[in-house]
């Protein structure tokens, strides 16, 4: 803590990062880029997917060593060579997924790696009341030690990784989309932590993707396109939205929602009747119509997702789902694709792709069947239609065979959607489609979603983001503790109505 | 994952049962339209003077390997063969075992109950010697079975195979055979068991010395596993290495299954073949001539037979009536007796079943 | 395989994965004028042919006369062929993200079974049949135990192991049973030729040629590598990963079946010894020939050539008179040094 003090009487840098280059194999991935961050303040890092944002908390982080450049620490060049260096300087990483062990607990997952020991004995006793004490600091003094961490809810689990990051007495702690995971009153929560953080010196350096979160909790912005820096320091609420967003994708656009279409919609097709989930979703009933898209706007933890799950057959429930007044067998994932279901996961990459396979392979892989017959498949079909796949869906680079995981998560979404774009699809149920994709990318896949519904697709939309729940569904049905508490056309709702009904009674998830 | 363990304990059960009902319904190995299956009734030797009249009543423990191998499989029926024979034997063997550890509880099981004598057929004579000499202390004498304690206090008297002497009759006779033809630089080839068991060592020993009285060597030698597949796997690689051979020998009959179909595989015939322990199985294919295989040079299993025998002369506290003491010897080596089709008759129902 | 440069794009209907690394490898060279051969085998098993190519010239160099000639060749192929069998089924059940510790014991209750005198009465076609049954539905069993029983792979295959082994015993009653001389045809697998090649090395080619057929060119191969690579996808995509999981250990089971049936004809015999160790070989080639333990990757090439080299191992050692402990130590380093060959060409290949 003297070390922060110190910082603190400091009004100069706390890092300085100049001219850094990271070439990998085929990618120049930094192409010179500056940072720097004062201590006590939020300073946020923008940019789109394959900006180079990653790769620049990767060096911050003693995950890369950069080609060239150099990093200053206090005013003093420090080579962070690996990510125990890095943790001694006092910089932590928060990555996006979560590095924490599920199976250890709570304490056990703080200490981890600087567990407090006496003969490789563990002192928990010690470790449980240091715990606490970071807990509390954090404001979640109501997780205990001896929790095992997989049983916490993301939010929770965000908690515990910047305990860990306090364990280590960071004085630069970096988010890498923190609030990705969170719903809306958690992310209040996360401000409130972080602003408790920088009041006592620490610097943060903030990732996200959400300008509105930037404009609320951020000190400086730097931007970053294409491996370098385009601006140093600009204040993050006073700079116009339209000058961040073109200076991130030189396109003057923020969210653009397609048109709703003028006409009426098509026949019922999906309709879900008294749909349980024990514990997580009680009675619930609604019906999508062909070419509509509703949203289901509600909290983590709320049910939404849950209710997607089970209406897809991935999640063990009761009740009644219909799919064009054929029952759908609950429990069964291959029967609903059969019947002409698409279900685009919440976590794209541990639920929706095959990472080793290339982009034909992830976008072919729930239709084998039309490209095979008993089983032989026709390779040429296959691969024609992933490669016309690939150019209605605007996938870049536009090369099938490449590895699905080199693409950005906009590009990787895209495919993921086209799995799903074969004939007599009915129903496409859409979990958290724009999580992790950048704003250019984002409006296209919303153009991309109309477009389906407008070929006379049923779509079922979850997103923890009100604007694109608002934006994109022509009904929203809003879900609270497992229940649907209100339905109304998306026009006559604004997001603050929908936030009050969200947020109504709803305990805070730790 | 683990919400549900009632139904998979269900399930592991039903599969278990499973198995043992698909076992039970077709696999039967006796049927009657093939007699040839039934195992021959264990060799039981001729009654000798009067020892063999009821004494008084002994229990006799018995321990040895689990059957992997016809050889052992043959021991564990002999001795019980001959413990049958005698009205005043109980005979009590434990559960065999190829553990170690098991076998050392299995034979203190047996000090526990108090069996006047126990026969051992250790899986490792050092590592069983203490459990032996915990017997004998506590006053309960141990015939050893072949495989030998280093200590002479663990046992009482020991009755075994002579693998040094098997090697030197295989020995004599490739050396005997070859010298008569007149060949000179012969290649011989030499298929072991285990390599690192004592008793392969000894074989190859006596084989070695025995082939030099005739001034000849063994040109290659590789060990199998006295498993059938190692025996393919070893000779048809051999095969291989030698375009012309003149006699191999084969250290196990059971691996010499193997050995066998390998030489018939690569249709080879230019050489002969001597094989080892005296499986019934040779025996049959030396009578019949049609293979390579010409000669078996014994490692009767028939010594379990006799170490019952000999454990019941010593819990009665008699002699061997045809010896002059009155006390069992203290260590008895069978000799290696070699199997030709001239003999084999008269050696085929000592055979045992591979 | 991460971030390959993407411009390289020969004919489509080139394997996609080799095309796409063999690019990588070699930037210049034209698709088209490629032979067939690199073409299937593919530049990422270049490292296991080099292998296979210096074990060759050692044998030249140590073993002059008996190295090269046709029989030892042959010899070879049909030592490899019971084992390779094998690993074909391992192979699959390996890139669909599991393990199966029970091929031996699999194979030596098939091949009891089969030669149990019940079973032997009705004729060499019905003993195989026998096997290829018991086989697979052992295999079935360990699938149903995995998938539906939600054991891991691991511990249902390794209560396979012991309890097969042990029924094997049980009927055998520990004793090698011949194959009668009235099956002889069974026997004749192994000695008659055909253009110099025993029938069985015919077998191995077929099951080779089908496995990488199926892996590659089938919906089912495809939705192997979709499950061993993320089976929570594969269920999301709609494939019904358990009933997929189940076919595999049972397509392993048959290759164990099959395999019974070669070491029958190869020995003669049945028997429950037949087998040891062999889930430790097979595992071995599968990984030398370069499949993820964790799935998702892998081809049957690879690991047949990785059983190549363990095969030419033994038969140098045995030439040269060498013993069966410099043999293990050989096989040790051979794993070793491949996989960290491997994951140096995957690193340039990128």
């Amino acid at each position: 803590m003297e070390d922060i003090s110190r910082e603190q009487s400091d009004s100069s840098s706390l890092l300085q990062m100049r001219g850094i280059v990271k070439q990998f194999p085929g990618v120049r991935a930094l192409d010179g880029v500056d940072l720097d961050v004062r201590a006590g303040e939020v300073h946020c890092l923008l940019g789109q997917n394959g900006a180079g944002k990653s790769t620049l908390i990767k060096v911050l982080a003693g995950a890369h060593q950069p080609d060239t450049g150099e990093v200053l620490l206090g005013g003093e060049a420090v080579k962070l060579a690996n990510p125990t260096a890095a943790m001694r300087q006092g910089i932590a990483t928060i990555y996006q997924e979560l590095d924490l062990v599920d199976g250890l607990s709570v304490a056990e997952n703080i200490f981890l790696g600087h567990e407090q020991a006496t003969f490789g004995f563990t002192r928990r006793g010690e470790m449980f009341a240091a715990t606490r004490k970071l807990l509390a600091r954090l404001g979640h003094g109501e997780i205990r030690p001896s929790t095992e961490v997989g049983r916490l809810s993301p939010a929770g689990k965000q908690v515990v990784s910047m305990a860990r990051a306090l364990s280590h007495e960071a004085r630069l702690i970096v988010m890498d989309e923190p609030s990705a995971a969170l719903a809306h009153d958690e992310v209040t929560n996360l401000f409130r932590i972080i602003r408790e953080l920088t009041s006592q010196g620490v610097a943060v350096v903030y990732i996200s993707h959400r300008l509105e979160e930037i404009r609320e909790i951020g000190d400086r912005v730097t931007v970053l396109k294409d491996g370098r820096t385009v601006a140093v320091g600009l204040p993050a609420r006073t700079t116009p939205t339209a000058t961040v967003v073109s200076l991130m994708t030189g396109r003057n656009v923020e969210y653009v929602f397609p048109p709703r279409p003028t006409g009426g919609f098509g026949d019922e097709v999906l309709k879900v009747e008294d749909l349980t989930v024990p514990g997580v979703v009680s009675g619930v009933s609604f019906t999508v119509r062909a070419g509509e898209i509703v949203g289901l706007a509600g909290l983590v933890g709320s049910g939404r997702s849950e209710i997607m799950e089970a209406v897809y057959g991935a999640r063990r429930a009761t009740g009644k789902v219909t799919l064009n007044g054929r029952p759908v067998k609950l429990g069964d994932t291959s029967h609903s694709v059969r019947i002409g279901m698409g279900l685009a996961p919440e976590e794209r990459k541990a639920q929706g792709l095959l990472l080793d396979q290339s982009v034909a392979r992830n976008i072919t892989l729930a239709s084998l069947g039309r490209y095979s017959r008993f089983g032989w498949l026709n390779r040429k079909l296959e691969n024609a239609e992933a490669e016309r796949l690939v150019k209605a869906l605007d996938i870049r680079p536009p090369d099938p065979n490449r590895p699905i995981k080199t693409l950005s998560g906009g590009n990787q979404q895209k495919a993921v959607l086209g799995r799903w774009l074969v004939e007599g699809r009915k129903l496409l149920l859409l979990d958290e489609p724009t999580r992790g994709v950048d704003v250019g990318a984002r409006a296209e896949l919303y153009a991309l979603v109309r477009r389906l519904a407008d070929e006379g697709v049923g779509v079922l939309l979850v997103s923890s983001e009100v604007p694109e729940v608002l934006g994109l569904a022509d009904r929203v049905l809003v879900v609270r503790e497992g229940r649907i508490v209100h339905e109304a056309p998306a026009t006559e709702l604004d997001e603050h109505h929908v936030l009050d009904l969200v947020m109504d009674a709803t305990p805070s998830h730790g | 994952m683990a919400q549900n363990p009632g139904r998979r304990g269900f399930l592991v059960g039903g599969a278990v049962i499973g198995v043992g009902a698909l076992a039970a319904a077709c696999t039967s190995n006796e049927p009657a339209a093939a007699p040839s299956a039934t195992a021959p009734a264990a060799p039981v030797p001729a009654a000798t003077g009067g020892n063999d009249a009821p004494g008084t009543k002994v229990v006799i423990g018995f321990s040895a390997p689990a059957a992997d191998h016809g050889w052992i499989a043959a021991i564990a029926k002999n001795a019980e063969a001959a413990a049958k024979q005698y009205s005043d034997v109980e005979f009590k063997p434990v559960e065999p075992t190829n553990d170690i550890n098991v076998q050392i509880s299995a034979v203190e099981s047996l000090i526990q109950q108090k069996v006047n004598v126990i026969v051992m057929l250790p899986n490792d004579g050092q590592q069983l010697n203490q459990v032996a000499r915990q017997a004998t202390d506590a006053g309960i004498p141990v015939v050893n079975l072949d495989r030998i304690f280093p200590d002479k206090l663990s046992y009482r008297t020991w009755i075994g195979g002579d693998n040094y002497g098997m090697g030197v009759a295989a020995g004599h006779y490739i050396g005997n055979k070859l010298k008569t033809a007149g060949t000179t630089n012969p290649v011989i080839l030499e298929i072991q068991g285990i390599a690192t068991l004592p008793l392969t060592q000894d074989r190859s020993k006596g084989f070695e010395d025995a082939l030099k009285s005739y001034g000849f060597s063994v040109t290659a030698k590789q060990d199998a596993q006295f498993t059938v597949e190692s025996g393919t796997e070893v000779a048809s690689n051999l095969l291989q290495a030698h375009a012309k051979i003149d006699a191999i020998w084969n250290h196990d009959d059971d691996q010499g299954i193997g050995v066998l179909a390998a030489i018939k595989e690569a249709n080879r015939s230019e050489f002969f073949m001597v094989g080892g322990a005296g499986s019934a199985n040779a025996m049959r294919d030396i009578q019949a001539g049609a293979s390579v295989l010409e000669a078996t040079v014994t490692y009767s299993p028939t010594m379990a037979s006799s170490a019952i025998k000999l454990a019941r002369l010593i819990a009665q506290g008699k002699g061997m009536s045809d010896l002059l003491e009155n006390q069992v010897p203290q260590s008895i080596t069978l000799a290696s007796e070699t199997i030709t089709k001239e003999n084999v008759d008269q050696y085929l129902p000592l055979g045992f079943e591979s | 395989m991460t971030e390959v440069n993407p411009q390289k794009v020969s004919a489509p209907e080139a394997d996609e994965q080799a095309r796409v690394e063999a690019a990588a490898v070699a930037p210049s060279g034209p698709g088209a004028g490629r032979l067939a051969l690199g073409r299937i085998t593919g530049a990422r098993h270049l490292g296991l042919v080099v292998a296979l190519a210096l074990l060759a010239i050692v044998g030249l160099i140590t073993a002059p006369e008996t190295f090269a000639t046709t029989s030892n060749m042959v010899s070879l192929l049909a030592l490899a062929a019971t084992i390779g069998v094998i690993t074909v089924g391992m192979t699959f059940v390996i890139i669909g993200g599991g393990i199966d510790l029970s091929v031996g014991a699999i194979m030596a209750l098939a091949s009891v079974w089969a030669t149990t005198l019940a079973t032997q009465a009705y004729g060499p076609v019905v003993m195989a049949i026998c096997a290829i049954v018991v086989g697979t539905g052992a295999g079935l069993l360990n699938g149903f135990l995995i998938s539906y029983g939600r054991m891991v792979p691991f511990i249902a295959t390794l209560a396979m192991l012991v309890a097969a082994r042990g029924l094997a015993q049980r009927m055998s009653e520990r004793r090698t049973q011949l194959v009668s001389q009235d099956n002889g045809a069974l026997v004749e697998l192994s000695t008659t030729r055909v253009l110099g090649l025993p029938l069985l090395v015919y077998i191995f080619a077929v099951i080779v040629a089908l496995g990488w057929l199926i892996l590659n060119r089938t919906t089912f191969g495809r939705r192997t590598y979709a499950v061993g690579g993320n089976p929570e996808a594969a269920r999301l995509a709609g494939i019904n990963v358990r009933r997929h999981t189940m076919l595999l250990y049972g397509l392993s089971g048959l290759c164990c079946g099959i395999a019974a049936v070669i070491i029958m004809a190869r020995t003669t015999t049945g028997s429950s010894t037949h087998g040891d160790l062999y889930e430790l070989d097979a595992i071995a080639a599968v990984i030398i020939g370069g499949t993820l333990l964790t799935g998702g990757r892998g081809t049957i090439i690879g690991s047949i050539l990785g059983l190549l080299i363990f095969t030419v191992i033994t038969n140098l050692f045995i030439l040269n008179g060498l013993n069966t402990s410099d043999q293990l130590i050989a096989k040790g380093l051979i794993i070793v040094v491949a996989v960290l060959l491997q994951r140096r060409s995957l690193q340039t290949a990128t």
